[in-house]
């Protein structure tokens, strides 16, 4: 658990390291949820005497596993209350199976519980100024809360952060009456306690999440990779998991750790992988087929990518999803124990298999010139997937992805680590109507690129910001500067900046860019299980 | 665009809350000064972490003595008594006032306000009447139960001067919420910064606007102005000044391109309590805090990560100065000496004409969101 630790060392707070608890393997569970409820938080909560809601202030609110982490270190830094570790796990456990989201409740801010870098949220105007200007809409859009518990939650802010209706954007207005008299009656339409699909998703049958996963997913440095996921369940809702398979360029990957499920969908799960910790924030499909989520590496959550697992045998992806017409290359097919003859549709021929692992089969592929543009559905054996393979004429544009990087300056001794930020350059044939930007385009997946800067802005170029802010490398990793004031700066300011990341790619030797937006910001010293 | 500036110091910068105070008292008059001056000698008071009273001899801008705050620093707001000998500052989180007497370092008075399981916090809110005998603060208290906070309502409280190290209010009166820098004025009245400019009689209560904000109903083409009262100032112009920040629509209201940007403030004559309010200039650049120049009432000084000068009849800025670093806090004595300091550990002494640096004070400690205020020692 080195990383672990040097982590905590690193982010002044510790709500990552409850993740952490939450993982610790072997809980033996020596009381259940409700009596320890009982023992623990009546001290200051009262039962109710309503079956409804037993608990003053507790029963009324719903909330992923992050987001009762969250509450219980609120109890315990500002409350007084004092939790066993094996507490605290039975609570966030039983707290989250018996008052958690349904699935389609977090869909949409899924983001936040990944620890996704890079987002920009779509905020609901009613919630823009008086509650997303502080932390992510996620915080909240992923609790469901009764309206006196959306007013109690305003209360408490009040008090926690007295000077919150001082800030800019509180004090051009009422704020505490706005938010008790018109946003808490919205978030409780918006965010309902009680809800239908909560309803429904209590009562139904969770599924076990045993077996042999087929694994593709992204590491930033690494590249793709393709793996075989196994998992074993140890006691309800543990597992112990293996993951063993190849990065595109052939290297291997493998890890062991073990995984919890909360909510009857939430896989979260702590590896040792090639030696790092990582983190597995993924969602069970409600049938159980399928889990998505993200990777990262405990110590650098943005050191992370998407992985999608598919159970049992079944083809996931292909890298690259894209063969330009008259094309010869190789491509991965990503999924686990594919057997039998490779078929990628019409006009594309397999030249030769190069290779056959658990988790991928490599071959060399031929696109005939006069092979149609569009897309291929992909076969290995009886293993079928739809529209797998793009073929195209050629790339007409790139977009870079995330379209709005965050970089973080830091190291240079400081407390903090420098924060990267990985941008990769998604192509896009014309389709049908020979227009780019258009709905019929051809998402031709993931391609490489040359990685250069420009600065985003006038005041960015009288600045300096691109000789002082950061370098991107070759795979779209960008490295922000050292932290602290630069005397070489105009007012001896920080290494922020502005800048334009521009990803080229060279087509029939023209040059197709694509272009995101980059802050290098600040170090932030706040780190919290939901941002 | 210039306007960009600001976004990007917001965005990268992102720039902290704070601070403030006033005006004072006569108690602990012994006639010996401990050698300092009498006579209106003008020395600057200000506060630094971890918790330091500074007093500052603007003839030498030398340290003259350094007083330990009790208490977790809040924000560094100062009050000093009319006499000038007594300096009130706010500490322990924005809870506790404590006064010191400025030519020894004894604490002559201190009320803690928060009490029982209630937690009462005043932000800025510090003044003392112009005859030094009561002070002032906005308390606004929350209550901790069992399982749930309770917000209560915001209060003038009132407090004598001489009442010693344990000072509880002697009458309270409910007030707005959302006001910061108070000061009080010869009618008797207290000036509240808050969603308008108010004034409360703190005999009764009684309170009257004395100039709308938030309610200033000016159409569509304006947007509400955002009025910034983290720092109370004023003193070397006898004087309330609330600067604001305000939008006019030329185009349709949000269409930024067609958009007028300005400054504006709110300036209150605290001998007559008259109000002056309006645009003063067009925004080009972030300005934390502005001060009067003592000797002519159109020309403003400005601070942030410039020094600045404006003329407000004519709306024109006259000189720009760039700062070392960024400072949240400016002063001015009689003699036009510009000292501009907070955020850190030093203040930049400045020609009021030419705006050059002509000197600097090494602080042993960071101002951060502190007051700097000038006590006239009579
Ligand atoms: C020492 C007193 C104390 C104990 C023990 C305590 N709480 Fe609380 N609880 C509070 C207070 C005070 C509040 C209201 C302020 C706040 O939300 O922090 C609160 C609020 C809450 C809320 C509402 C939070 C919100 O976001 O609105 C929840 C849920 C909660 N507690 C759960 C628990 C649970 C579960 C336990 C037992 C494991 C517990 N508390 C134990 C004092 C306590
Ligand atoms: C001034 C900044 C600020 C604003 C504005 C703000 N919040 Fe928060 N909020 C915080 C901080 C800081 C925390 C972390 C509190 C803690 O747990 O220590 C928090 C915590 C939360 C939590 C998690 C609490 C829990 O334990 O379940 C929710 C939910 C939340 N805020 C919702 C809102 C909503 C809804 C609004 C608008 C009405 C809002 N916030 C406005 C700063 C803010």
């Amino acid at each position: 658990m080195n990383n672990n630790k040097s982590k905590y060392a690193l982010l002044n707070a510790s709500a990552l390291a409850l993740v952490g608890t939450m993982l610790t393997p072997g809980a033996t569970w020596a009381m259940g949820g409700e009596a320890v409820v009982k023992e623990k938080c009546l001290a200051c909560h009262t039962q109710t005497g309503n079956p409804d809601k037993p608990y003053s202030r507790i029963s009324e609110q719903r909330k992923t596993p992050e987001g009762w982490q969250m509450t219980l270190q609120r109890m315990e830094h500002l409350n007084g209350l004092h939790l066993t570790s094996e507490e605290k796990q039975t609570l966030i456990k039983y707290l989250s199976d018996t008052q958690g989201l349904a699935p389609s409740e977090t869909a949409k801010y899924r983001y936040a519980l990944e620890q996704k870098p890079n987002i920009v949220e779509d905020v609901d105007p009613a919630y823009v100024e008086m509650c997303a200007r502080c932390h992510s809409n996620a915080r909240f859009g992923l609790q469901r809360r009764t309206e006196d518990e959306w007013k109690e939650l305003v209360t408490t802010h009040m008090a926690v952060h007295p000077t919150l209706e001082l800030h800019a954007l509180s004090r051009d207005r009422r704020w505490y009456d706005i938010a008790l008299n018109e946003t808490a009656p919205k978030l409780a339409m918006d965010y309902a306690f009680n809800d239908a699909a909560w309803a429904k998703w209590e009562k139904a049958a969770k599924p076990v999440l045993n077996g042999s996963w087929s694994v593709s997913g992204f590491m930033p440095e690494k590249g793709d990779y393709s793996a075989v996921l196994t998992t074993a369940q140890t006691s309800k809702d543990n597992y112990s998991v293996t993951m063993v398979g190849h990065y595109a360029d052939g290297s291997e990957l493998s890890g062991t750790g073990s995984a919890k499920v909360f909510s009857g969908f939430e896989w979260r799960a702590g590896l040792t992988l090639d030696g790092v910790r990582v983190r597995q924030v993924l969602a069970a499909s409600e049938d159980g087929s399928m889990m998505t989520g993200r990777m990262y590496q405990s110590a650098h959550d943005e050191v992370g990518g998407e992985l999608k697992a598919v159970n049992g045998t079944g083809i996931v992806a292909l890298t690259p999803s894209a063969i330009k017409q008259g094309q010869q290359t190789k491509i991965t097919i990503k999924g686990g124990y594919l057997k039998g003859a490779v078929k990628l549709g019409k006009g594309v021929q397999v030249v030769k298999v190069l290779s056959r692992d658990a988790d991928r089969v490599v071959v060399l592929a031929k696109a005939s010139g006069s092979a149609s543009v569009g897309m291929r559905d992909v076969s290995v054996g009886s293993t079928k997937a739809k529209a797998q393979l793009a073929v195209y004429d050629k790339v007409a544009a790139v977009q870079v992805s995330p379209m709005h990087g965050l970089a973080r300056i830091g190291g240079n001794g400081g407390k903090l680590p420098k924060v990267k930020s990985t941008f990769r350059a998604i192509a896009f044939a014309a389709g049908p109507d020979g227009k780019p930007g258009t709905d019929d385009d051809l998402n031709l997946g993931y391609m490489p690129a040359n990685w250069s800067l420009k600065p985003q802005n006038e005041v960015a170029a009288e600045d300096k910001d691109l000789e002082f802010a950061g370098t991107i490398d070759s795979k779209g990793i960008f490295t922000p500067g050292d932290t602290g004031l630069n005397p070489k700066r105009r007012m001896s300011a920080n290494n922020v900046g502005m800048l334009t990341v521009v990803a080229t790619v060279k087509e029939g030797g023209k040059a197709v860019e694509g272009e995101a937006d980059l802050l290098v910001a600040v170090p932030s010293y706040i780190k919290r299980a939901i941002q | 665009m210039k306007f960009t500036h600001t976004i990007k110091a917001a965005a990268l910068v992102g720039i902290a809350g704070t601070v403030a105070l006033m005006s004072g008292c006569a108690m602990s008059q012994s006639g010996d000064l401990n050698g300092m001056k009498g006579g209106g000698h003008e020395y600057l008071l200000t506060v630094t972490r971890p918790n330091q009273l500074h007093v500052i001899d603007t003839e030498t801008n030398k340290i003259v003595r350094s007083c330990d705050v009790p208490g977790t620093f809040g924000q560094g707001t100062v009050e000093p008594s009319p006499d000038g000998r007594i300096a009130y500052v706010g500490t322990n989180k924005w809870e506790d006032v404590v006064g010191f007497d400025i030519t020894n370092c004894d604490i002559v008075f201190s009320a803690k306000q928060s009490y029982d399981n209630v937690t009462v916090k005043s932000f800025v809110s510090l003044a003392v009447s112009r005859d030094g005998k009561e002070l002032y603060t906005v308390q606004n208290p929350t209550r901790k139960l069992n399982d749930r906070y309770e917000v209560m309502e915001p209060q003038l409280a009132v407090y004598d001067t001489s009442a010693g190290l344990n000072a509880k209010p002697i009458r309270t009166f409910p007030v707005d919420r959302q006001i910061t820098k108070i000061m009080a004025m010869d009618t008797g009245e207290v000036i509240l910064a808050g969603n308008d400019v108010q004034a409360i009689n703190p005999e009764n209560g009684d309170i009257r606007i004395l100039t709308l904000l938030q309610n200033w109903k000016r159409g569509d083409s304006w947007t509400q102005p955002d009025a910034f009262a983290m720092h109370t100032l004023g003193e070397q112009a006898d004087e309330f000044i609330l600067p604001y920040f305000t939008i006019k629509w030329n185009g349709d209201p949000g269409d930024m391109e067609k958009a007028e940007f300005w400054w504006g403030m709110s300036r209150v004559d605290l001998k007559t309590g008259e109000v002056e309010q309006g645009e003063i200039l067009p925004f080009e650049f972030i300005v934390f805090n502005f001060i009067t120049d003592p000797t002519d009432s159109n020309i403003l000084y400005g601070a942030f990560n410039t020094l600045s000068k404006h003329d407000i009849r004519e709306k024109k800025t006259l000189a720009v100065h760039n700062m070392e670093h960024t400072y949240y806090d400016l002063n001015m004595t009689q003699n036009r000496t510009i000292y501009v300091g907070g955020t850190s550990s030093d203040i930049s002494i400045h020609d009021p004409d030419t705006l050059e640096k002509i000197g600097s004070i090494k602080l042993p400690g960071d101002q951060s969101t502190s007051a700097m205020r000038i006590a006239f020692l009579k």
